[in-house]
């Protein structure tokens, strides 16, 4: 069978409000939007607060640190373009900051990945533009 | 408010198969006239067209909106025909719009179809469509995510806050293919059922859900006939009454979706339906659940108060919910049963609903089929929709 996958690494498809995010991230800054009326810290970043509309937008940089919520190793079964990177783990992360991101957890064996670990920010680089925060456990 | 307003008065459905050359249209064909044959009524008599859209498959829907399923079946009462789409809660919102259409007087009986047929669209489309619908493009899908990845990671949380082992998880499977074992419509009819040794003896996708676990893409495709409660009453023959309902929406990015707050969810709309409908989960005798992975099934087990807090993977691993059971349980096996027919299987649910009541079920039949609880949630889970239907008001 002839098959034509589409190998292209997906890069995050941005909005205008959510540009100073990846600015960060090129920083080695994890930067979360910030609502400065209504004090909410906001994830994902929008145009204007979902809790007040308000558009008095701001943004703080976030300490990197964490807690695994959920995750699963991968081994098999993902997209094509992804399949070189197997296994992999995808996790959410609860940061000190009350929000919840996807990421990957790295730097370790998936066997010992598990929920409530704490874990830190890095940086993975995919292209000049685009450095999406990865997670790694904390050393004690 | 959904107490008592209409009725399925008539379902249609073809074998879920691996089918190239059985076509979208030859089973809209199928579908539709045996679910026109099955009400009783003539094909001129179906006044509305309300269109499951079927997911990945553009031209179809393209058609469908555009209106051509009326004159392709030659319904020259059609008064009005559309489409809906909310992922796998589509099937309810199209009989939410259903009892508008009679409530309003805009039609009498309406139609509901749905076909799928993903063997014929190309392999690298439906990874992609797959791999993208219903997951953020700007923060997730660059992680490498898929659906089976949101649901082990659901998994994986449910097991680590019960203490479920990854057997009771595995045993899921188990049930649901006993049922689809006994349903001529299923792929897996006949089909030896896997027991839980040999699904975790199956390769590990991703933590922890394992190959036998995963959902085998079908063709497929069923349809219902919707009229007014009254006029089923005065068609006097076996139908389907919707009883009640409750929704929630949790959220459209699965990162915001949060574990407790989807529990919560998945109880409240169990209990509100279920007090609309003046049934108690005590009267249900079929929990039809729609939860398109097995491994979220001991979720909503325990969200219904069907299994106690933490048991709800065990009650699986017993039996239970197996055919044979006490606990009647998505008795067409849900989409690891089924075959997964995209949005279809949660038609196919409401048709196997209608079905069970109106004592059709053959050899799944539930004794004394008297109230039916079935769900049914959109894309990767943005919402639950709770319904309770009943062979009577």
């Amino acid at each position: 069978m002839d098959i034509n996958f589409d190998m292209t690494r997906p890069l995050p498809q941005t909005q205008p409000w959510s540009e100073k995010f990846w600015e960060g991230t090129r920083q080695r800054k994890l930067l979360v939007q910030h609502c400065r009326k209504c004090d909410a810290n906001i994830f994902y970043p929008r145009k204007f607060c979902p809790e007040c509309w308000s558009a008095e937008l701001d943004w703080i940089e976030a300490s990197g640190k964490a807690r695994v919520y959920m995750f699963s190793t991968a081994y098999d079964m993902v997209e094509p373009k992804f399949a070189e990177d197997l296994p992999y783990t995808i996790a959410y992360v609860d940061l000190e900051e009350g929000i919840r991101l996807m990421t990957r957890i790295v730097e370790c064996e998936p066997e010992d990945i598990h929920i409530d670990m704490e874990v830190e920010v890095v940086f993975h680089e995919l292209n000049e533009n685009f450095h999406l925060p990865y997670f790694k456990p904390v050393k004690k | 408010m959904s107490r008592g307003k209409i009725a399925i008065v008539g379902i249609g459905e073809v074998p879920t198969r691996i089918m190239p050359e059985r076509t979208r249209w030859d089973i809209l064909y199928d579908v539709c006239m045996q679910a026109v044959n099955d009400s009783g009524l003539g094909k001129n008599d179906i006044e509305a067209v309300i269109n499951v859209s079927p997911q990945a498959q553009p031209e179809l829907a393209a058609e469908l909106s555009f209106g051509k399923l009326p004159e392709v079946l030659g319904f020259k009462g059609c008064r009005d025909t559309c489409i809906c789409n909310a992922g796998g809660a589509s099937t309810s919102n199209c009989i939410r719009l259903a009892e508008q259409y009679i409530a309003s007087g805009a039609a009498r009986s309406v139609l509901i179809p749905h076909a799928t047929v993903h063997s014929t669209i190309a392999v690298e489309d439906l990874i992609n469509f797959f791999a993208q619908a219903g997951v953020d493009m700007q923060w997730e899908y660059p992680f490498g995510t898929t659906y089976n990845i949101l649901m082990g990671m659901m998994a994986n949380r449910y097991m680590h806050e019960t203490g479920a082992r990854a057997e009771d998880m595995a045993s899921v499977v188990t049930a649901l293919r006993s049922w689809a074992a006994k349903d001529p419509n299923s792929f897996f009819y006949q089909k030896k059922v896997p027991t839980t040794e040999m699904v975790m003896a199956s390769s590990l996708l991703n933590t922890p859900l394992h190959k036998r676990e995963s959902n085998v893409l079908c063709d497929g495709g069923s349809a219902m006939v919707i009229v007014s409660a009254a006029d089923a009453r005065k068609m006097n023959k076996p139908a389907a009454y919707k009883l009640g309902e409750s929704v929630r929406y949790f959220s459209g990015t699965p990162i915001l979706r949060d574990f407790h707050k989807v529990a919560e969810g998945l109880s409240l709309t169990g209990v509100e339906a279920m007090a609309e409908a003046g049934v108690t989960k005590e009267e249900i005798d079929l929990w039809n659940i729609y939860m398109a992975y097995s491994m979220n099934h001991p979720i909503m087990a325990e969200a219904l108060g069907v299994a106690p807090r933490g048991e709800g993977a065990r009650y699986f691993a017993e039996g239970r919910m197996s055919f044979g059971g006490d606990i009647p349980w998505s008795t067409i096996g849900d989409a690891p049963g089924r075959g997964h027919t995209g949005s279809g299987v949660s038609t196919a649910m409401y048709v196997e609903t209608a079905r069970q009541l109106m004592g059709k079920a053959g050899e799944r039949q539930v004794k004394d089929c008297r109230y039916v609880y079935q769900n049914t949630a959109g894309g990767s889970g943005f919402n639950n929709i709770g319904t309770v239907w009943g062979r009577s008001v």
